[in-house]
């Protein structure tokens, strides 16, 4: 008795992501998920350009994390070029930064994880079913996304972010005005919290190595060192080491391992990793949720992800409370100090650690670059998690088979963002 | 693109989306961009939107909060959608349409929040009831869609008419336009 899924998510034209399991009396006879490589495009795409575009370039790769690439890309090429940004350029990128978690992470749980949990096929009919549930993560974004319109300029893409520092600067009005919107999203958050609790989540163990930045005094997102749960401690610029990237047989992305046969990015790996810096309030909530360091249970990313959402909402209100009694001033972008130069930008994307390694030449131009993004990152963890998971469920009819297994995708909060965003039209 | 301080509630919302990087992906956001540099109507609102898939029900959720000025009602009256559309048609055609018109083929299972599109974005948008009354779409015919940082010659030598096109609309409302034909080389 054989039974074979095949998940096809097709995205367009340009990559796909395919989910493949087939089990054969019992046995798993083949598992994959193929995920086509994603930015590797913009290596070529950058070579040539000056180091000012870079940010703007590499924003656009991500719709969602846009503020992150951005910024991973910046901190390669102030790391490159000797370039030391002030505080106010730091507060000012940790709030943005934040903006960009609360994004997306509302969207993830709300738009994607949810509707598995509340028996409908996507967030469409549970707007009909439960709209103040999805007026709610609408308001969350809304609120997210105009963080990053005040402190970076625009929605999306954040414009006003520059080597050294910011072109654009904030008035003390719309920080007031987003800090009094921060503290009244807490119901909300509160609401979020409550309904995470609420969902059935599926039961799940499998230990990995949890990968990602980390930093004595705040919860990490942006620079600091790369640690892992297995022990291992290192400085950015030897990210290679663990990253590994190899090239796997029968998948389309190449894939990463560090001690163990794969590693894990992400929310659940920050959680596992950070928890002694989250503002208590997470602490609290992650209580809240029956978590605690070491969770071992993929389908409980998300779950570590509303802690996050906590987290942000209050280091964020601290952030602006710093800002507005520094003062806000106008400053000139800090200066580049050396040319050529090489340089690793690390930061923490919803979806788990990015990767940028810029090399720049005499004139300004980039002459290569390298991105390891978060999803390809965590490609044979998801492997390695079909595995384990196939067998558990081996029992249940197909659909509630492919169900999970598709949830088991969905908790990683996956991004196959090279997919072509077209209109498909036709006339009647 | 256009200051929200001047423009205020908007009655007219135009969105351009796509990606940049990927040549004539980017098509809608290059049409906004031409758009925002001419002369708009009043209380006419001009973004680049990008690729927000579900987030585009967050746009109208702004844009459709009650106006104290109206009676009744929301300010927005009128949603203008650009984008790179397949639509059969040779490359750089661009097309007017409303959604009775066509059949949007809306994305299937998703697993990735970038492969929520725009007609996923609009269905949510409508189950939430917060589309305005006109939903208008110019979409445009790709030619190309690799990676890239420059749109095809056929896209660029067309965009300025379906620019023209769209102020047309803006400044002289659906009346005159019900009978224009839509095809346009």
């Amino acid at each position: 008795m054989s039974k074979r899924i095949e998940v096809h998510h097709v995205t367009r034209v340009e990559g796909h992501g395919n989910i493949v399991v087939e089990v054969a009396d019992g046995q798993l006879k083949e598992c994959r998920f193929d995920v086509t490589e994603t930015p590797r495009f913009f290596e070529g795409m950058l070579r040539g350009r000056p180091y000012t575009e870079a940010s703007h370039i590499t924003s656009r790769i991500c719709g969602i994390c846009a503020t992150g690439h951005a910024t991973a890309s910046l901190r390669a090429t102030e790391r490159a070029l000797g370039v030391e940004p002030s505080e106010q350029t730091r507060l000012l990128r940790k709030l943005t930064f934040h903006g960009e978690i609360l994004d997306s992470h509302v969207l993830h749980v709300y738009m994607l994880v949810a509707p598995d949990f509340l028996g409908v096929g996507s967030v469409i009919p549970l707007a009909s079913s439960h709209p103040e549930v999805v007026l709610r993560a609408l308001r969350m974004k809304k609120l997210a996304g105009d963080i990053c319109a005040v402190v970076a300029g625009r929605h999306t893409h954040p414009i006003a972010m520059a080597v050294g520092g910011f072109t654009h600067f904030p008035k003390r009005a719309e920080l007031e005005d987003l800090r009094s919107r921060l503290e009244a999203s807490r119901a909300d958050v509160d609401a979020t919290v409550e309904l995470c609790a609420s969902l059935p989540w599926p039961r799940f163990e499998r230990d990995t190595e949890y990968v990602s930045l980390t930093k004595p005094d705040e919860y990490a997102f942006i620079d600091g060192e790369i640690v892992t749960s297995d022990g291992a401690r290192l400085p950015l610029e030897r990210y290679q080491e663990v990253t590994n990237e190899h090239l796997v047989r029968h998948s389309s992305a190449k894939h990463t391992r560090h001690l163990r046969d794969s590693y894990m990015v992400g929310a659940l790996a920050r959680f596992n990793n950070n928890y002694d810096q989250l503002h208590p309030w997470a602490k609290k909530a992650a209580t809240t949720l029956g978590l605690k360091p070491k969770v071992t249970n993929t389908y409980l990313n998300s779950a570590a992800q509303v802690v996050e959402i906590v987290h942000c909402v209050e280091d964020a209100i601290q952030v602006i409370d710093e800002l507005l009694e520094r003062g806000v001033q106008p400053e000139p972008l800090a200066p580049v100090k050396r040319m050529p130069g090489e340089g690793v930008g690390v930061c923490e994307v919803p979806r788990g650690m990015l990767i940028h390694h810029y090399w720049i030449g005499e004139d300004g131009r980039l002459t290569g670059a390298n991105c390891i993004i978060p999803t390809n990152q965590n490609l044979a963890n998801l492997e390695g998690d079909f595995r384990a998971r196939v067998p558990q469920i081996v029992d249940k009819p197909i659909d509630a088979m492919r169900l999970d297994l598709e949830m088991l995708v969905r908790a990683y909060d996956p991004c196959i963002s090279c997919s072509v965003h077209v209109l498909e039209v036709k006339f009647d | 693109m256009t200051d929200a301080r001047r423009t205020g509630q908007p009655q007219t919302l135009v969105l351009g989306f796509g990606n940049p990087l990927w040549s004539d992906d980017g098509a809608g956001i290059a049409a906004v961009t031409l758009l925002a540099q001419r002369q708009l109507p009043p209380r006419v609102r001009v973004e680049a939107a990008g690729t927000p898939g579900y987030g585009l029900a967050a746009w109208l959720q702004e844009a459709t909060q009650p106006d104290p000025a109206l009676r009744s009602g929301r300010s927005l009256q009128r949603l203008i959608l650009i984008d790179a559309a397949h639509m059969e048609q040779t490359p750089g055609t661009w097309r007017r349409f409303t959604a009775e018109q066509v059949k949007l083929i809306a994305n299937g299972e998703i697993v990735s929040l970038h492969q929520a599109d725009l007609s996923s974005g609009l269905a949510l948008a409508q189950a939430l009831d917060i589309l305005p009354e006109e939903v208008l779409f110019f979409g445009i015919e790709p030619e190309r869609l690799q990676e890239g940082l420059e749109l095809s010659s056929s896209v660029r030598a067309s965009l300025p008419q379906m620019v023209d096109e769209i102020l047309v609309e803006l400044w002289n409302g659906r009346e005159k336009n019900e009978q224009k034909t839509d095809i346009n080389h």
